[in-house]
């Protein structure tokens, strides 16, 4: 258990683990180390915009600890490699043809099939990564810390691209490896990098896409349901009632077109309508834009939790 | 130094926070006390720039705290002392923190050491006690060294040797010339080493002043046990002094101990005991705050 409760040793003196280069100068002018006393004049620097655009990297390096630390995300990406797996070798021992294209599955064919779950899941990592601050009421540590809150923002947002690009490559690595560890043929290789790429573009969107939603729904459970109706009920009910020319700009018909996926609500409209790969990327970075950029409205206009 | 000036804050039709004007001197421990829904809650969280005023300015060393640079290492605060996720470990809490505000590692080993954690500090907070929570908490505040201390009933779940740690620490901490605020409804505790009191009800401040102030504020009574009460209830009363009789004792207010024991020994009355009972700070407080003690209920 417990030591017993040594005295507090601050000395709020001493700042030669204080980092920055504004007070780092500060210090180095002011003779207080000897001095039992506090000094807080040395200690005063009010904030300017450049501290705050250097403060960026600082909430990054928060919030990869953050995120490093939590045994929920370890297990997500435990979950993405495991989902590949599964996917590619159910695909080489039972499906083996491909039921849109009649085709028989390759690795270079079927390496991206298991990239539309990994892109539900990102959407979770970036939501949990703001709500599960809301829960705990851990945020307020960063807002106190951090009052420019976009800078908190940032480096959420920044963070939850950098893993969903992450959960996006090693989906893909461990769908393709077990294609081939099931004995599928490799198949024509060439497109392998462009789908690759517009794959890994749509997982990394995806997790600042759930920041964004977790910062305006602000409820872990909440914003999670609210986006798993959204994602199989919604938008396949909106799909099977809109013209076709409208629900090509639902998000995760962007999504679906971003992967090339055709699904069995697809008919010939629907894909005369289809849109580019280059335009379903835009239309769904947009639709990520709006979300952060309303959650940091929000997060600006609401006191915090 | 803390200076609030003006400090407002309205919900919707109740204000929560009503033109609170007050300062907190460095080098002193000020205890920060009222009712529930007093507005203690809502204060503490404005100054840190939690909540937004709706007027009036929280300032340290005259700057606001949301445009201080790096605001965590001039204030130090715990709001909320589960503020933590359950699933991070205590140390790893504490590095998010530090990594913020710019603060090296080895400072989060060193706060863990401070509030006796370190034996605790590769264990998940979901695990902790309230009062490893607290501790947990306070070397978050502590981490960035700062020289003012806000603190939210601190000793809330600490056991008798945390809580005289923790006095102790808090009022060493003022001694170095740090400036410490710390809101208890634990009346008794704060009269032990706070040095000043800053009193509010129902969103408005009712006294900023030193504890012998507050103190000073209630009266005085004398106790007396006497054989012969109605006798010397009469004579005091011709003396001016207020009296109530109750069996064989007899109370006395607006006098002292000297003068009530004086006329009894004048009259030849034989006294069997006489006492001064002053009245305890958390009576005076309960006074202070009485009339607006609707909002307790709120």
């Amino acid at each position: 258990m417990l030591r017993p409760f040594p005295k507090f040793t601050t000395d709020f003196t001493a700042h030669s683990d204080l980092k920055g280069p504004t007070m780092n100068t500060l210090f180095a002018t002011t003779t207080i180390l000897d001095n039992s006393t506090v000094q807080p004049a040395a200690r005063i620097v009010t904030r300017t915009r450049q501290h705050d655009m250097g403060a960026v990297t600082a909430s990054i390096r928060s919030e990869w600890i953050k995120v490093r630390s939590l045994r929920s995300n370890r297990a997500i990406f435990g979950l993405t490699v495991v989902a590949g797996v599964v996917m590619s070798w159910v695909l080489a021992t039972f499906v083996k043809t491909d039921p849109y294209e009649h085709k028989a599955f390759t690795v270079a064919n079927s390496f991206m099939a298991a990239t539309w779950l990994t892109t539900v899941l990102a959407v979770i990592v970036g939501i949990l990564m703001y709500t599960s601050e809301v829960q705990h009421g851990t945020i307020s540590h960063a807002l106190a810390a951090q009052p420019a809150r976009w800078v908190n923002v940032a480096g959420k947002a920044t963070v939850a691209a950098g893993v969903g690009l992450a959960m996006g490559a090693i989906g893909i690595v461990a769908t393709f490896l077990s294609g081939l560890a099931s004995g599928m043929p490799l198949g024509e290789t060439s497109t392998m990098p462009a789908v690759a790429g517009w794959g890994l573009a749509l997982t990394t969107m995806a997790a600042v896409l759930g920041v964004g939603v977790g910062m305006i729904v602000r409820h872990s459970s909440a914003a999670v349901s609210t986006a798993l109706v959204w994602t199989f009920v919604l938008e396949n009910l909106i799909r099977n009632m809109a013209p076709a020319n409208m629900s090509r700009l639902l998000p995760f018909s962007a999504a679906n077109g971003m992967l090339g996926i055709r699904s069995a609500g697809d008919t010939t409209k629907t894909l005369a309508a289809a849109l580019s790969s280059t335009q379903d990327a835009l239309l769904f970075g947009g639709y990520m834009l709006v979300a952060v950029l309303v959650g940091t409205a929000l997060l600006y206009r609401r006191d915090a939790e | 130094m803390i200076t609030v000036s003006h400090l407002t804050k309205r919900y919707g039709d109740r204000l929560a926070v009503s033109d609170m004007t007050f300062d907190v001197a460095a080098g002193r421990v000020t205890g920060f006390v009222g009712p529930n829904g007093a507005g203690k809650s809502t204060t503490m969280r404005m100054m840190v720039g939690l909540t937004r005023p709706d007027q009036g300015d929280v300032r340290y060393h005259g700057v606001s705290y949301t445009q201080l640079h790096h605001p965590t290492r001039v204030v130090g605060s715990v709001l909320d002392a589960s503020a933590m996720h359950p699933g991070r470990t205590a140390r790893e809490h504490l590095r998010a923190m530090a990594a913020l505000s710019r603060i090296s590692t080895e400072r989060v080993d060193e706060v863990l050491h401070e509030v006796g954690l370190d034996t605790a500090a590769d264990q998940r907070a979901g695990g902790f006690s309230l009062g490893m929570k607290q501790r947990l908490a306070l070397a978050g505040a502590l981490l960035g060294r700062p020289d003012v201390l806000l603190l939210d009933e601190p000793s809330n779940g600490l056991d008798p040797d945390g809580i005289r740690w923790l006095r102790t620490s808090l009022s060493e901490f003022a001694a170095r010339g740090g400036t410490v605020f710390v809101s208890s409804h634990l009346i008794g505790e704060l009269e032990m080493f706070a040095d000043d009191l800053v009193v509010v009800g129902g969103g408005k401040l009712l006294a900023a002043e030193p504890v012998s102030t507050t103190l000073a504020r209630g009266e005085t009574k004398v106790v007396v046990r006497t054989a012969d009460t109605a006798e010397l209830a009469r004579l005091l009363d011709r003396h001016g002094v207020g009296v109530t009789v109750e069996g064989d004792r007899l109370t006395a207010t607006g006098t002292n101990l000297a003068a009530v024991s004086q006329v009894a020994f004048d009259e030849r009355i034989q006294v069997i005991e006489i006492t001064e009972a002053s009245r305890s700070l958390e009576e005076i407080l309960l006074d202070m705050t009485g009339a607006t003690a609707e909002f307790a209920a709120a």
